[in-house]
């Protein structure tokens, strides 16, 4: 069976300039899990260690935050977008252990030692991740703001592919899955742009995925 | 209050004190509250080994209660479970799938849960843990209505248990919805069927989003034993589904899910039919 954590070391070949990837325990310390046992009060501090592009983050969180609030009110990486907050829309999709997830849909304590990947991980603007400067080149966007989490979502959907899992459109489930248009429409269908920029985005991602077009011949 | 113990025991020991939100996957815990605030207490299940296993053993298929839909979707699982994983792949979005549970969707027991019709035509049953043991419940048994379930305020629901179908049984499950990702279904439909010797030897058909709870189809069910595959899609008859109860909401109305039901029950049956051949 493929596992989705099989995906993480083809992530982490895709982190531009991540530096080495710090790869923290999930068992928390003793003092703490007694805490998470007896129970903590709402409303008091929480600490919580993520894996932040490739950086230890440890944090004091009121136990409700959503890893979304713990990302943009407490890092300050707001590169990552509150669109619905119902996750409805993919705004604030994220890589959690290389697999994409809404960040707004899932409460940050339940993550403590998890490796989180925001847009601000991929690259920087002087070293664009390949997909960032793809959809830069094909004008993947008009006002921007579902962008970090269409360019997430797109860097997972290229590693699903790559790892072989099928998706609702793909015919042959027994031989490995071909990179076509519908195959990218179908995987993005979980992130919303409001601008329609659509066709740019698959042609952003073909390009990135080394298709010589959107019509599926690849490159 | 926050907890997040690491064995179940400790879990079921919470539960003694005073009932918990409990947490698997947790996509639908903010969703759900609307503007009310959380709930006072969470019980998260993320920190117990155990739950999380996805095997055939004996001939029923296990799934821990925080087995996610990605998982259910890429497991190498006979044809049987084709309906089910087909729904994996179609609930929410892939970012949902990979952290949603199935045991998640059938605690919050919408009647649009898309678990259910696939697990009710293969006859699941639930798990249930408490300080005072463990009992097994048929899934139709603990789904009492729309949000409410047989489970008790100190129960946990510790794995879905799935008895394999022969190994001729074809599976398929079909969903109407505004689109195919992030909504809510109008109509879905599961089949389960078993052909041999050119005839139907069993069928199970399960229906969901036009009743308080997904519901089986006797009726149709009988109607198609013995009946020849090809012909399974002009047998069904709208008499057959009069189990329904289909409401009018901002989805549908009444009458279009009825006739949406219609058709596409006679579309899985098809498609079934197909797989069979």
């Amino acid at each position: 069976m493929p596992e989705p954590g099989s995906l993480a070391s083809t992530r982490r070949e895709v982190v531009a300039g991540g530096g080495a990837c710090v790869v923290a325990g999930t068992a928390a310390p003793p003092a703490r899990a007694q805490e998470a046992r007896k129970g903590t009060p709402n409303g008091a501090a929480f600490p919580v260690a993520l894996v932040v592009n490739g950086q230890r983050r440890e944090l004091d969180l009121d136990t409700r935050t959503t890893l979304l609030d713990a990302l943009r009110e407490h890092l300050h990486l707001t590169g990552t977008k509150k669109g619905c907050d119902h996750g409805q829309c993919g705004a604030c999709t994220v890589l959690l252990d290389g697999r994409r997830i809404n960040s707004c849909l899932t409460l940050a304590v339940m993550h403590d030692g998890a490796a989180i990947t925001t847009i601000e991980g991929l690259g920087t603007p002087e070293n664009l991740h390949p997909m960032q400067a793809a959809f830069v080149r094909h004008d993947g966007y008009q006002c921007g703001y579902c962008t970090p989490g269409q360019i997430c979502s797109g860097v997972a959907v290229l590693d699903e592919i790559k790892a072989g899992i099928p998706s609702h459109v793909t015919a042959d489930l027994t031989s490995p899955v071909a990179l076509s248009a519908d195959e990218i429409r179908e995987r993005m269908s979980g992130n919303i742009c409001r601008c329609g920029a659509y066709s740019n985005i698959v042609d952003a991602m073909a390009d990135a995925a080394g298709m010589t077009d959107a019509a599926g011949r690849q490159g | 209050m926050y907890l997040r113990p690491s064995t179940l025991r400790e879990a079921c020991e919470a539960l003694v004190e005073a009932p918990a939100a409990i947490l698997a996957g947790g996509t639908d815990f903010f969703p759900a509250l609307a503007d009310r605030p959380p709930p006072p207490r969470i019980l998260d299940l993320s920190r117990i080994d155990g739950l999380d296993g996805l095997e055939i053993i004996d001939g029923v298929l296990r799934i821990g209660a925080r087995v996610t839909w990605s998982r259910i979707a890429r497991a190498p699982l006979p044809p049987c479970f084709d309906g089910l994983r087909a729904a994996a792949r179609e609930v929410g979005s892939v970012q949902i799938q990979n952290v949603a549970t199935l045991s998640g969707n059938l605690c919050n027991a919408s009647p649009a849960a898309d678990g259910v019709p696939p697990l009710l035509t293969l006859d699941a049953s639930v798990e249930l843990a408490s300080s005072s043991g463990t009992r097994c419940l048929p899934l139709a048994a603990f789904l009492l209505g729309n949000r409410h379930t047989a489970r008790r305020p100190d129960e946990i629901l510790t794995a879905i248990l799935v008895p394999v179908a022969s190994p001729d049984a074809t599976s398929c499950f079909l969903k109407l919805g505004a689109r195919r990702y992030l909504v809510i279904s109008i109509v879905m439909v599961a089949v389960l069927l078993e052909v041999a010797e050119g005839r139907v030897r069993s069928a199970r058909i399960a229906i969901g989003a036009c009743s308080a709870v997904a519901t089986r189809m006797p009726e149709l069910e009988a109607a198609l034993i013995g009946a020849s595959p090809a012909a399974l899609g002009s047998l069904v008859r709208p008499h057959h589904l009069e189990r329904l109860a289909p409401i009018a909401d901002v989805r549908a109305t009444a009458d279009y899910r009825s006739e949406a039901a219609l058709e596409l029950v006679r579309r899985a049956l098809r498609r079934c039919d197909g797989a069979a051949a």
